[in-house]
This record gives C-alpha cells, structure tokens and sequence, in this order.
C-alpha cells in the first residue's frame, strides 16, 4: 500500500466518535490553521497542488483565491455530497466512516475562505449519513471547534447539512446552488460564476467532499511535503471506488504513481478479475468519461505504461486515453456487453437530464432509443452512424457539462467497440 | 385539514433556522422530504399547498420542485417501497435477476404496489453503491449484495413486522 493521507486512520476502532478521533491527532490542522491568516491557507493549499476531486480536476487553490470579497456581504463555503455518478462511492465511505474528518476540513476551509455559515449538500439518498455527520457536527460544536469564537480567534462558524431529494444534475456546482435555494436543479449560465455570485448571489466556493477531507493533511504535513506525494500535477493522494467484475469491490486510497495494471491486479486494491475471467474494458473515472478497451487500458497507444494519475489516464486524448474523473473505476469482464452497459447509462443520463438544452433534453432520449434498438436486435448499420452523429451534436452544445458527460460514454463505445454494435445489426 | 403537530411542527422549525432570514424558501426541499415522513410518504397536494402556507411561498413554487426530484411521490406508494438500483455497475452484477426475483415474488410490476398495500417495487439510477451491487434503497437505509435469499429474508422481515 501506498502513502495514505484520508484512510490512514480508517481502521481504528470507533475513529467515527469524536473522543477516538481527537486521541488520534484529530482537529489539530483547525489549531494550526486559525493561527494563521486565511490568505496563507489558500496560499499552502495553492502550492499543495491540489486539484478538485469532484470529477473536473481544477486547482483548488485557485478557484479559492477567485473568491469575490465584496465589503458587507457574506461569502458561502458549500460542501458538494452529492455523489451521483455511477461508480462512485467514496464520498459516502469517507462521510461515513471518518466524519470527523470532513467537519475538521469544513472549518479549516470556511476560515480561509471567510464562510461564517457553511452547507453540506449531499444526495438525499444517503439519508442515514445525514445522522452520522449531525452528530459529528453537534460534537465539534460541544468541544468549541464550531459556533461562535472559535478557539478565541474571533472566528464564527456554523454547518449544516441539506439533503437533496434525488437529482443527479445536483451535483453540477450551480444546479446545487438553485437547489440550495429551494427550486429545481437547473445550472445557470455562467458567467457570471459561482465565486462572484453563488448562493443567494453571494461569493459562493463548492468542493467535493475528498477535496475538503484533503485540506487537513495539506495543513497538517504543509503543502511542500503534500506535493511530493503523486508525480507531476498529480499531487497528494486520491480516493478510487472499484466495482464491477473485480474480486475486491471498494474504495481505496492511492497515491498517484500506482499503475493502472497494478491497481487492477494487486491483492491490496481490486485483487484481479473475478472467476478467473478476462478484462474486456473499464471506465476509469465514473461513468461520465470514455471507456477504454483492456489493450488501451494498462498501456498507452504509444506503448508506455499507463499510470492511475490526471496525466497518463487522459493521454491519446480522447482517442485513444480516458480520464481520472471521479475515480468511479468500473471494471467489466469478457462476458459483459458493451451495447447492453452503454445503454443503462444512455437510460441514466436521459433520465438526470434537466431538460433545459434541446440537444441534451432531446439527444440523451434519442441516443436511449437507439441503443435499445440494438439490444433488441433491431439496430440497422445506419443507426451506428445516426448514433455517432446524435452525440457528437450534443458535444459543446448545452449550458452545462451534463450534455458532454452523455456524449462521451456512447462516443467511447462506439470509437472502440463498433464491432459489438455491428454484431447486433438486423440483417 | 392537513398540518403538523407539535413536535412535528417543532423540527420543521429547526430546517427553517438553517437559513439566513428571508432565505427561507432554501428549507423548501428539506421540508418536503420532512412532510413526505409525516404524510404517508407521499406529497398530495393538500400536503404541497400547506407546505407552500408553511414557508409563505406560492404554490407553485412547491408543484415546480415537487415534480423535480425524484425522491418525492406525487402519487400513493406502499409501507415498504423497494428502490432497486438498474444502472451499469449494478446491472453487471445481476440487478435484473432481482428485479425479476422481487416481480414474481410479489406479483407486481415495477411501478406497481401489492393488493394489500405492503410493498411497492421501483428502479431507480445509480445510487452510490455501486461496489455492493445488486442493490436497493428500502425506507432511509441500503440493502446491499442482494440475493434471492436476501430478498426473501427482507420481506419475511418487513411482514413480520405489521
Ligand atoms: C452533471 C454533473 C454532475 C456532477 N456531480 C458532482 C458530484 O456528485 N459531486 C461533486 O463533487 N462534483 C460533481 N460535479 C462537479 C461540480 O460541478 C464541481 O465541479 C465540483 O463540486 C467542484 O468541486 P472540486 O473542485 O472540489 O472537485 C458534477 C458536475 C456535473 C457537470
Ligand atoms: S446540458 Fe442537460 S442537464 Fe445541463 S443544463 Fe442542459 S439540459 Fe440541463
Ligand atoms: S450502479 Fe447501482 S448503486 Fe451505482
């Protein structure tokens, strides 16, 4: 096993009660931190290298120093539990097994980012983790982390957690924002952005979940140490949600200089492919990027290997690469179908639309309707083109990036698997 | 007339006082997932209209995120509604064959609820357990790596209950 920063602690014994949590060193990056000055910690975790670990990847740091300072108004720190994208599952892990350590993130953010009320917004699904970060919360507060006068700093404090009630498109930061203010979960228009007029049209910063939990060891070991884990600008340690065909379904902590094939067929992470079968594919990071056929999967189209980091997973692009994404590893065996797999999220993804674009509202059902042609053994040879052509109309086209999230899965299929579509047309 | 009793009323308050004054529309979602809990887990519209009174939203407002989200029922559902998950990863790893499993043992469609009210059975998208399929959502919790003998077990559970 490689650095753990998140899950090191992850199997002491009753680590989710506050007593257990705080014997461990819990809480002690929320005493470093306030003595410091919230412009130093968005400074170290600007050079920590950190990169948003909700799906797109963008430098945290920086999207913390965008945060508008506009005098007399109140500024909005919002913790992104949503969690939807099929194959991820570590948010949840990590919420309900280490708690304590979200909340310790949560107030060492909001005092850098000058968020005096702080929301966690998280899939209402996860109704029983509702009750597992209320209490972590209630016993911070008891213990003085939280309220009113942090530690003497002046620095007030409160969170609360929001359930959503089953919208995946919440997950997307400004459909959270609408949803946060009690209407449906349409994405806005951006600009303007979320750092300049988020909730309630004040400074607003979303983060994931494991991008929060990672602020503690950043403050904890300091940024320099935390940018020499991983390789490049794959800094820091990440969480990956295994599932499908593998012996070892469950989230794993990685530091990013494991390979993609050792992630795969080591006895610490996903111990092989189950019964002995052959990997035919894997979608590496949830369901929203290109699957990648097991030949580009554990080497790149030049050769080299491949590597579970943002860099060596996206490289050949999209032709030919994929992306660390949510980190939802999906892992499908000789057996499965590629048709059949593509079109449950095809079914997904039509469902989840807003339906506030044409091209993502209307393409997403006609992309649904035309895979199951397939699945039915109906598709005619033109249906692959008409296919191809619906996606790649979608591409760019809409307010948010649910559209592309729809486009991409069936583009990958039909890029690398167009003989299994070919195999299911009506002759 | 529908409305909260105190308690109940007492912990609506509590959603409301999340949020900045004047904000309060923010505790609209929350609320209704609260009123669902309370009125027979499903959101008529007598329970929309009060809460809109509740909040002093319009209506509308309600009817519009009510018919969003697909946690909420607009129509009547069964003491136990089994939430089987359909989506790719659980898929693989024989969702269908519980789906099938749960239809013949209950003698119901997905979408439908059991002559005697106990049970509906749905699909739904992924759910974030992806690494523990097949699974379901049954009331606020998970049931995960289902069987057929899970399933039985679970109905054998939730009948021996009433
Ligand atoms: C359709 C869609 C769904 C998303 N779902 C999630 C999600 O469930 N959780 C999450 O953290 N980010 C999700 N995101 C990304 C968020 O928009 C946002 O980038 C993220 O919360 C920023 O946090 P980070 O920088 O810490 O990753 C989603 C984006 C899109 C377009
Ligand atoms: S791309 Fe789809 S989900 Fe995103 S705003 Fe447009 S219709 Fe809504
Ligand atoms: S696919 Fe079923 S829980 Fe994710």
């Amino acid at each position: 096993m490689g650095v753990q920063l998140l899950l090191d602690k992850i199997s002491v014994k009753d680590i989710q009660l506050y007593d257990v949590y705080r014997a461990e060193g819990g809480y002690s990056s929320v005493e470093k931190a306030l003595k410091l000055k919230p412009e130093d910690i968005v400074e170290e975790v600007k050079k920590s290298g950190l990169r948003g670990r909700g799906g797109a990847g963008f430098p945290t740091g920086m999207k913390w120093s965008f945060i508008a300072k506009p005098s007399g108004v109140p500024r909005h720190l919002v913790c992104n539990a949503d969690e939807s994208e099929p194959g991820t599952f570590k948010d949840r892990f990590l919420m309900e097994k280490i708690p304590h350590l979200l909340i310790e993130g949560l107030i060492v953010s909001s005092f850098a980012l000058g968020s005096n009320t702080t929301y966690i917004y998280i899939r209402g699904e996860y109704a029983w983790i509702v009750d597992i970060l209320e209490q972590a919360i209630s016993e911070a507060e008891q213990h003085g982390w939280l309220g009113k006068n942090i530690l003497g700093t002046g620095f007030d404090c409160n969170i609360y957690v929001q359930r959503g009630a089953g919208a995946y498109i919440c997950g997307e930061e400004t459909a959270l924002i609408e949803s946060l203010e009690g209407k449906r979960g349409n994405p806005r228009i951006k600009p303007p952005f979320p750092a300049v007029e988020g909730l309630w049209r004040r400074p607003t910063v979303v983060n994931n979940v494991e991008t929060i939990a990672a602020v503690v060891p950043i403050i904890n070991i300091g940024a320099e140490a935390y940018s020499k884990i991983g390789v490049g600008r794959s800094t820091g340690t990440k969480l990956i949600s295994a599932c499908g065909n593998i012996n070892k379904p469950g989230v794993y902590e990685i530091d990013m200089t494991i390979s993609v094939e050792d992630f795969v067929y080591s006895k610490d992470y996903c111990g092989g492919i189950k019964n002995n079968k052959k990997l035919k594919a894997c979608i590496p990071g949830g369901s929203s990027v290109p699957i990648l056929p097991a030949n580009l999967l554990f080497n790149t189209a030049d050769g080299k290997t491949r590597y579970m980091n943002y860099e060596s997973l996206s490289e050949g692009g999209f032709a030919t690469g994929s992306m660390l994404g949510s980190g939802g590893f999906i892992v499908l065996d000789e057996d499965q179908c590629i048709v059949k797999h593509t079109y449950t999220l095809a079914r997904f993804y039509r469902h989840e639309s807003c339906g506030q674009c044409s091209p993502c509202r209307e393409g997403t059902g006609w992309m649904e309707k035309i895979l199951l042609k397939f699945l039915n053994g109906e598709g005619r040879h033109n249906d692959i083109d008409l296919l191809w052509e619906i996606q790649s109309k979608i591409e760019g086209n809409t307010i948010c990036p649910l559209g592309d999230a729809a486009a991409w899965p069936v583009a990958a299929a039909i890029r690398h698997f167009r003989h299994e579509f070919e195999q299911k047309i009506k002759i | 007339m529908i409305a909260f009793s105190t308690n109940q009323l007492q912990k609506f308050n509590q959603i409301v006082a999340r949020y900045p004054e004047g904000k309060q529309k923010s505790a609209l979602i929350p609320s209704l997932l609260f009123a669902q809990e309370c009125f027979d887990n499903w959101l008529s519209v007598e329970v929309m209209d009060y809460i809109a009174q509740c909040l002093k939203i319009t209506s509308i407002e309600v009817y519009e995120v009510a018919t969003f989200y697909s946690m909420f029922n607009l129509k009547p559902v069964g003491k136990y509604v089994f939430e089987v998950c359909q989506t790719g990863p659980c898929m693989i790893q024989g969702a269908e064959t519980i789906i099938d499993y749960i239809k013949k043992k209950l003698h119901i469609e997905v979408g439908q609820t059991t002559p005697d009210g106990l049970f509906t059975l749905k699909t739904v998208e992924c759910l974030g357990a992806c690494g523990y399929a097949p699974m379901m959502q049954q009331g606020k919790f998970y049931r995960e790596h289902l069987t057929p003998e899970k399933v039985d077990q679970i109905i054998n559970e939730l009948t021996s209950k009433i």
